[in-house]
């Protein structure tokens, strides 16, 4: 019986990061089924140099066809926001509502949270008539209780929407990486905005309205390179965008 | 652990449904299903219907038409032999073709631009673009770094070694995130568009 080509190395010689040895071309010459694995990524990796951005329809888009339907208003009023779908946990929102049973615990600890005035940084309007986009709102990023290090977040107006500005000082971690996520208030929700380097910071596109949407906890988190895309528990600097 | 573990909230409850489940009840008709449905495929389709129409106020008709259409075809969708968004892949297909149709027959009748109708494309959405929106959207699902990884690769063109530089990752660690992001989303298209019998 064959062995088959690691699919990695396949994907490897792909996007041609060396290439097959001798016995690798003899394999190939005579599997079809290593031949079109890399065929097949051969094509998607030319195709993936000119990716779309992903746009979301209008959220009263929801709310028509619901209507064309006659649906239950009340499901339409639970509606989904459109996903943003540049966020992977933006799907949990749906979900959400059917955890009602667990809201109100949730929301205690989040309203203490808050109430305990955890990372709530000073906040400053900077107004800047740079060419850089205008600074709206500054914020700093605190350490969590047994946590060090520190941090800011700016939100920005760019022509391509909200953009998070985001630094970092104090966090040096030899395993894993650093996430920033935006949380909701509402203690149910969460985005993630992406990878931080916490040594020269980054710049996130914020997905659609979710500010207004209640999103307004900057959080950062280490987190175990496992696989897991949920948040790991492992909150390290957060801040809070004002209301 | 203080806040730093309270604070996490539900994101690990609330587990959102898988698409084998969403269309396990789509099939049944549970209406749940639908806002299931449009969270999980609304971006994809509209960007879709956008893309090959280069119009927003048509491709949120053709999204419209594509969730009411299918809840109301949804007698049609057999769970154990195709995936729900591939499905939904070939009726947004079929719409986008009849609004292109339609356009060019709006366009034949006006005298002026009956030579410019003869020129227009056939009424059919180019598989490529199917294929980009479907990998765009995969890719936007992924898990964090390998996310944040395989954009800066492929939306931002950094090389392996910017990229390690960037997120202050080890350059193994980058690669390996992108040949494993790489064989997923392969798995992913063809899980949409392999079987889709209408191309």
């Amino acid at each position: 019986m064959t062995t088959h080509l690691d699919d990695e190395l396949l994907a490897q010689w792909a996007m041609g990061e060396g290439g097959p040895d001798e016995s690798g071309t003899a394999h190939l010459a005579s599997c079809d089924r290593c031949t079109t694995t890399l065929a097949e990524l051969q094509l998607m990796l030319g195709e993936m140099h000119d990716l779309p951005q992903l746009e979301t329809p209008p959220a009263e888009l929801w709310a028509r066809i619901t209507d064309e339907l006659s649906l239950d208003p009340e499901d339409a009023e639970d509606a989904p926001v459109a996903p943003v779908t540049r966020l992977p946990e933006e799907r949990r929102t749906a979900a959400s509502r059917r955890f009602r049973g667990r809201t109100l615990a949730v929301a205690a600890t989040v309203a203490a949270l808050l109430g305990a005035g955890v990372g709530v940084g000073g906040t400053a309007l900077l107004r800047d008539d740079e060419k850089a986009p205008p600074v709206e709102v500054a914020i700093k990023l605190d350490p969590l209780e047994g946590k060090a290090g520190a941090g800011t977040a700016d939100l920005v107006q760019a022509t391509s929407g909200g953009q998070l500005k985001v630094t970092a000082s104090g966090l040096s971690a030899n395993q894993g990486f650093y996430e920033v996520w935006m949380i909701n208030t509402d203690g149910k929700r969460m985005v993630s905005l992406g990878v931080l380097n916490p040594s020269s910071g980054g710049t996130f596109q914020i997905p659609g309205q979710i500010i207004a949407q209640g999103y307004r906890i900057i959080d950062i988190s280490l987190e175990p390179d496992d696989g897991n895309p949920e948040h790991s528990h492992d909150s390290i600097i957060r801040g809070t965008l004002p209301a | 652990m203080g806040f730093a573990r309270v604070c996490a909230v539900t994101s690990r409850e609330a587990d959102t449904p898988t698409p084998a489940e969403i269309a396990k009840a789509f099939a049944e008709g549970r209406p749940d299903s639908l806002s299931d449905a449009y969270q999980r495929w609304s971006t994809m389709i509209f960007t879709l219907a956008l893309r090959a129409l280069g119009n927003r106020a048509d491709a949120e008709d053709v999204t419209q038409q594509v969730f009411v259409s299918a809840w109301r075809g949804r007698a049609n969708f057999d769970p154990d032999s195709g995936q729900l968004g591939a499905w939904l892949t070939g009726i947004t297909r079929h719409r986008i073709a009849d609004r292109l149709t339609a356009r060019s027959r709006e366009l034949r009748n006006s005298e002026a631009a009956a030579k410019l109708a003869e020129e227009r494309p056939a009424s059919v959405v180019d598989d490529r673009t199917v294929d980009r929106v479907v990998i765009a959207d995969e890719l936007a699902r992924l898990g964090d770094p390998r996310r944040t990884i395989l954009r800066l690769a492929f939306y931002e063109d950094l090389t392996h070694p910017q990229i390690a530089e960037q997120l202050d990752l080890p350059l193994g660690t980058v690669k390996s995130h992108i040949r494993r992001g790489l064989l997923h989303l392969r798995g992913q298209l063809k899980e949409v568009t392999g079987d889709d019998t209408s191309r």
